[in-house]
This record gives structure tokens, C-alpha cells and sequence, in this order.
């Protein structure tokens, strides 16, 4: 199949056709969020004029339409909630698989259900129970609920990836006399960083572009998360100019982007684990 | 690690089942997941079932209604708009970012390189919903982006309002959407594709099989399980449909571009009828979880068979 065959070409050209016009969207982005305020609406939208104004846009996008805040805020959730995230679930799947836990399965079973539940059918205890534990608006608030919402996806890539390392590692273990915490920490963990890494990458791309939880659960500048307020930006409210919304989308995606181009092998296993 | 080697019987009678040995601290190593989620996830979701037979202001004391509000649901036109705008995201969705994946992967199958060849719509899924709201709001607003090129082109369409005529606006979100998500089905496909044995399609090559015949007798079939898998997946997703609409229309002009889930969160959290809220919820979720079904019993028997 490797030969270049008439087939095999045409099939790269219609690719390579395709994939540019995918990226027409990024173009228009990047052309107009580096338009300063003389040139939006005056030069075509299609026109190039060189990223000079993007610094400021960006800029005015940190400043005035409050992303920094969110910025800040967001990159606290999206790193510690997935790492205490892929912990918990990988105890579960530890003790589901090596510890052979008794009804194991139906744990599993119940675990790994709750991702089907939309995330509507919580919200509205959600916002009360927050309100009365004093966790509405607060960043332990976003921690919890993003942390045990990655939970059971966690237990659930971990439970695979733990049946797939032999019976023997274990009882040799055991044999040793080391303990289930001592096996956990110091032998199944570093077997599995690889699938830990791609569990945590894809969550916190998740988290980072959460914008429903955001919505429901918090108020103020700080605590909000940083899609949540590109929204309130956006919004005819805001006060802000197109390009410099343009300026800000861009701005709350460059983390999210560079982390898949840095890590396309893993994100993109994470993101085929993640379909299921 | 010689003990490796050791027949593994002698050693399980001398220590007795690990089942029992480690039964405790199993249970230690699990609870955390299951408290957690038991918490936060499965407690909420009883209660939203409880809330939807209530009448509930979001304050005070909530009152039992019975099926008050599901009648008041299933007669309210906001509802039947919202879910005829769900119904088309689910359809659009099948059609367009499961079919355009589809091509891709097939298009890409058996190309040296072929990741790269996909990273460009791979590339959208790291952008969040809001983001991508945000591009294609711009692209389709009145007299934007897209009405320049088709002017340009001296194409049809130059004088429709992208966003402000309904049915239209929804149909200009789901393409919005499948420029995001057409890459993760790719993927899917790619997966499928690479994992389907060569015997079958080389025979079928001697046979004189190419193209569509090869696609329509070999490929297609065996792909079949996993189209299922694909197919509900996009069901699902398309159901929960919030953060592109929010970020473009608000479900805007008036109610016109709402789907199920937009209209849950205004019902409770806009109007403070939390009641009918719950109804609507607990609608959304058992047509999810009938169209989870498709795959969920796939991927539990799966795991099962694992154990």
C-alpha cells in the first residue's frame, strides 16, 4: 500500500485539500485578532495585516475582560483535580484487578454508570448543596467536582490497563511481604505512567474547556473558570470589541492547542480511551 | 524475581487466597472512588428525580406536585422546540461528524503517515466548545466571514442570516460542531480500519474488488460493531449539546435555537422553575441512557471478559 499509486495520490491531494480547509477557521482567528481598532471593519476579513495588534487585543482581553483571573483559577482545577482524580481511580482499579476485591465487578459496574448521567441531572442539587456547604464560588468547590467527575473514566482506563499487567508481579510481591500500599505505590503506579499521563492530559483539556460547571457553580472573577468568563465577554454586556473576543479566544485556547501538538501520540490515545 | 518461575500453586495454598488476604484494604483502595462518587454524582441525580414531581423556586420548601410538571412539560411549545432542535442535532450529528470521519479515515487508511494527514481536524478537539463558538460566531455573522466568500464567489446564499433564522442557525452550530468533532471519529474509524485483519481484503483485492465494492462487502461489515459504538456515542454527545449553542445564540433569537439541555438550565436557573427543570432533566437522561445502551453493554461485557 505504500507504493505511490494513482489512487494514493489522489486520496493525499483530497487530504491535504480537506485539511486546509479545516484550518480556514484558525486563519480567519488569527488574521482578526491582530487587527487593531483602525483596521477591524475598515480592512476585509480576510485580508492578513500581520500580528501586530495581537499583543494588545490579547492584552485587553487579560485586562478588561478579565481572563487572567480565569486563566489562573483554571489552571489550578485543570492540574490538581485530574491528578487526585487518576489517584483515586487507579486505587479503585488496584483494588478492583490485583486485590481481587470481592464483587469487584458490580463496584466497577456502579463506578463507571455514573459517566452516562448527563450532567444536567445533577446541577440543580449541586447548586443547593454548594450554597449550604459554603462551596458555591469557592476554588475547594471546582476542585471536588472536577475531580470526581474524571474519577470513574479514571477507574475505568486504569482497571483495563492493571488487567493487562501479569498475575505474577503481583504475588511475587506478595511473596516479598510487601504490602497493598507499598504494591500500589512502588510497583503498579510506575508500570502505568504512560496510560496516568494520557488519563490526566485529556481530563485536563476537558476541564480547561468546561464551561457548564462554571456557569452553575460560581459568580466572582476569581473563582470562575476561564471559558465561563470568555462567555460573560463575549455576551453583548461585555463591552468588548470583536477582535478583541477573537483576541481572547485565542488566548484560552494557546494552552489547551500546544499541549496537543506537544503530546499529539498520547492526546490523541487519551482521546480514543476517552470515547469509551 | 526467580519466584516469578515457581509454579504459582504451591504458593497460593501455602498463603491462602489473595481474595482473603487483601479482602480488607480492597476495599480501603475502592471506597474513596465509590464515596465520592456516590456523593456527588448519584445522591444529586436521586434528588433531580425527586425535584421534577415538586414545585420549587430554588428557595424555601419544595412541594409536591406529582406529574404536574411533566403534563406541563409535554404541553409547553418551548419544550417541542427545543426538542425538535435536539432531534436535529442528533440526526446532523450522525450524518455529518461520524460521516465526514468516516471519509477521513478512509481516505487516510494505508497512507504512509497518515496521523499527519489527520492532525488538522484533529487539532479542533483541543479547543474548548466557548472557543469555537466564539471563531464561528465571527465567521457567520451578518454580512461576516462566510457571506464575503460566497460574494466573492458569486455563489448562492450571500443574503441568509446565519445566525438569526431558524431552523438555519441550528444547522450553521452543528457545522460548527463537526469542524470540532469530525477528527475524534476519524480517529475511531482509523482505529477500526487498522484493526481489520488483512486475509479478507487482500482475497477480495485478487478477486478484483477496489473502491466502493471493497468498501460496501469488506470494510463496511467489519467495521460494523464499531460504527454501532460511534453512532451512540455521537447520540450521547449530541443529547447534552450546551457550550457551542451558549457560546453562539444563548438559543437565541428568543428560544428559537434552544436544545433540551440549554432549556433544563434556563428553566432552573433563569425562570427558578426547578420542578420542570427536573422533568426535563430526567427526559434528557433516559433517552440517554436507552441511546448508551447501544454501546455500554458493549464495553461492559468487554471489560467482563477481562476480569
Amino acid at each position: 500500500m505504500n507504493r505511490l499509486t494513482v489512487g494514493g495520490v489522489v486520496r493525499r491531494i483530497v487530504l491535504v485539500a480537506l485539511g486546509l480547509f479545516w484550518l480556514i477557521p484558525v486563519y480567519l482567528l488569527l488574521a482578526n485578532a491582530a487587527k487593531t481598532d483602525d483596521q477591524y471593519g475598515f480592512v476585509d476579513v480576510w485580508k492578513p495585516v500581520g500580528l501586530g495588534g495581537l499583543w494588545a487585543n490579547m492584552g485587553a482581553a487579560w485586562d478588561k475582560g478579565n481572563l487572567g483571573a480565569g486563566l489562573a483559577s483554571t489552571a489550578v482545577y485543570s492540574i490538581l483535580s485530574p491528578a487526585i482524580a487518576v489517584l483515586i481511580g487507579a486505587a479503585a482499579g488496584f483494588a478492583i484487578v490485583a486485590l481481587r476485591l470481592r464483587h469487584g465487578f458490580a463496584w466497577f459496574v456502579i463506578i463507571f454508570s455514573s459517566t452516562i448521567i448527563p450532567l444536567q441531572m445533577i446541577l440543580m442539587p449541586l447548586f443547593r448543596g454548594y450554597v449550604k456547604f459554603h462551596l458555591y464560588d469557592t476554588r475547594v468547590g471546582m476542585i471536588i467536582i472536577y475531580t470526581v467527575l474524571t474519577i470513574p473514566f479514571a477507574a475505568f482506563v486504569m482497571r483495563n490497563f492493571f488487567s493487562g499487567i501479569a498475575r505474577e508481579v503481583f504475588e511475587a510481591a506478595t511473596v516479598d511481604g510487601a504490602s497493598s500500599m507499598r504494591i500500589f505505590a512502588r510497583i503498579y503506579l510506575p508500570m502505568s505512567v504512560s496510560a496516568l499521563v494520557a488519563i490526566f492530559i485529556l481530563q485536563a483539556t476537558l476541564i480547561w474547556n468546561d464551561l457548564l460547571i462554571g456557569l452553575t457553580l460560581t459568580r466572582s472573577s476569581d473563582v470562575r473558570p476561564v471559558m465561563t468568563a470568555l462567555v460573560a465577554m463575549q455576551s453583548t454586556y461585555g463591552g468588548s470589541t470583536m477582535q478583541v473576543v477573537l483576541a481572547g479566544g485565542l488566548l484560552v485556547s494557546l494552552p489547551t492547542v500546544v499541549l496537543f501538538l506537544l503530546t499529539q501520540r498520547t492526546f490523541t490515545r487519551g482521546m480514543a480511551l476517552g470515547q469509551f | 524475581m526467580t519466584t516469578v518461575a515457581a509454579p504459582p500453586t504451591t504458593r497460593t495454598k501455602a498463603e491462602g487466597p489473595p481474595g482473603q488476604r487483601y479482602s480488607w484494604s480492597a476495599r480501603g483502595f475502592a471506597t474513596p472512588a465509590l464515596i465520592l462518587v456516590g456523593i456527588v454524582l448519584y445522591l444529586p441525580f436521586v434528588w433531580t428525580g425527586y425535584l421534577s414531581f415538586t414545585k420549587y423556586s430554588g428557595v424555601g420548601k419544595a412541594s409536591w406536585v406529582g406529574i404536574q410538571n411533566y403534563r406541563d412539560m409535554f404541553s409547553n411549545p418551548e419544550f417541542y422546540n427545543a426538542m425538535l432542535n435536539t432531534l436535529y442535532w442528533v440526526v446532523g450529528t450522525i450524518a455529518l461528524p461520524v460521516g465526514l470521519g468516516l471519509a477521513i479515515a478512509l481516505l487516510a487508511h494505508g497512507i504512509r503517515g497518515s496521523f499527519w494527514y489527520k492532525l488538522p481536524f484533529l487539532l479542533p478537539y483541543a479547543i474548548s466548545g466557548v472557543a469555537v463558538g466564539v471563531i464561528w460566531t465571527f465567521i457567520l455573522q451578518t454580512d461576516g466571514a462566510l457571506t464575503e466568500a460566497l460574494e466573492f464567489f458569486n455563489l448562492p446564499g450571500q443574503d441568509l442570516r446565519w445566525l438569526l433564522d431558524s431552523p438555519l442557525n441550528t444547522w450553521m452550530m452543528i457545522i460548527a460542531s463537526t469542524w470540532q468533532g469530525a477528527g475524534v471519529n476519524a480517529l475511531l474509524f482509523g482505529i477500526g480500519l487498522a484493526s481489520i485483519p488483512i486475509g479478507p481484503v487482500e482475497a477480495a483485492r485478487i478477486d478484483g474488488a477496489s473502491g466502493w465494492s471493497m468498501f460496501r462487502h469488506i470494510y463496511w461489515p467489519m467495521l460494523r460493531p464499531l460504527t454501532t459504538v460511534v453512532v451512540g456515542l455521537a447520540i450521547v454527545g449530541s443529547l447534552k449539546t450546551f457550550d457551542v449553542v451558549w457560546a453562539m445564540t444563548k438559543g437565541g433569537p428568543g428560544k428559537q435555537s434552544e436544545t433540551l439541555a440549554l432549556r433544563m438550565w434556563k428553566s432552573t436557573f433563569q425562570e427558578n422553575q426547578w420542578g420542570l427543570g427536573g422533568a426535563i432533566a430526567v427526559f434528557l437522561t433516559v433517552i440517554t441512557v436507552l441511546a448508551a445502551g447501544l454501546y455500554l453493554r458493549r464495553q461492559l461485557s468487554e471489560s467482563r471478559s477481562v476480569v
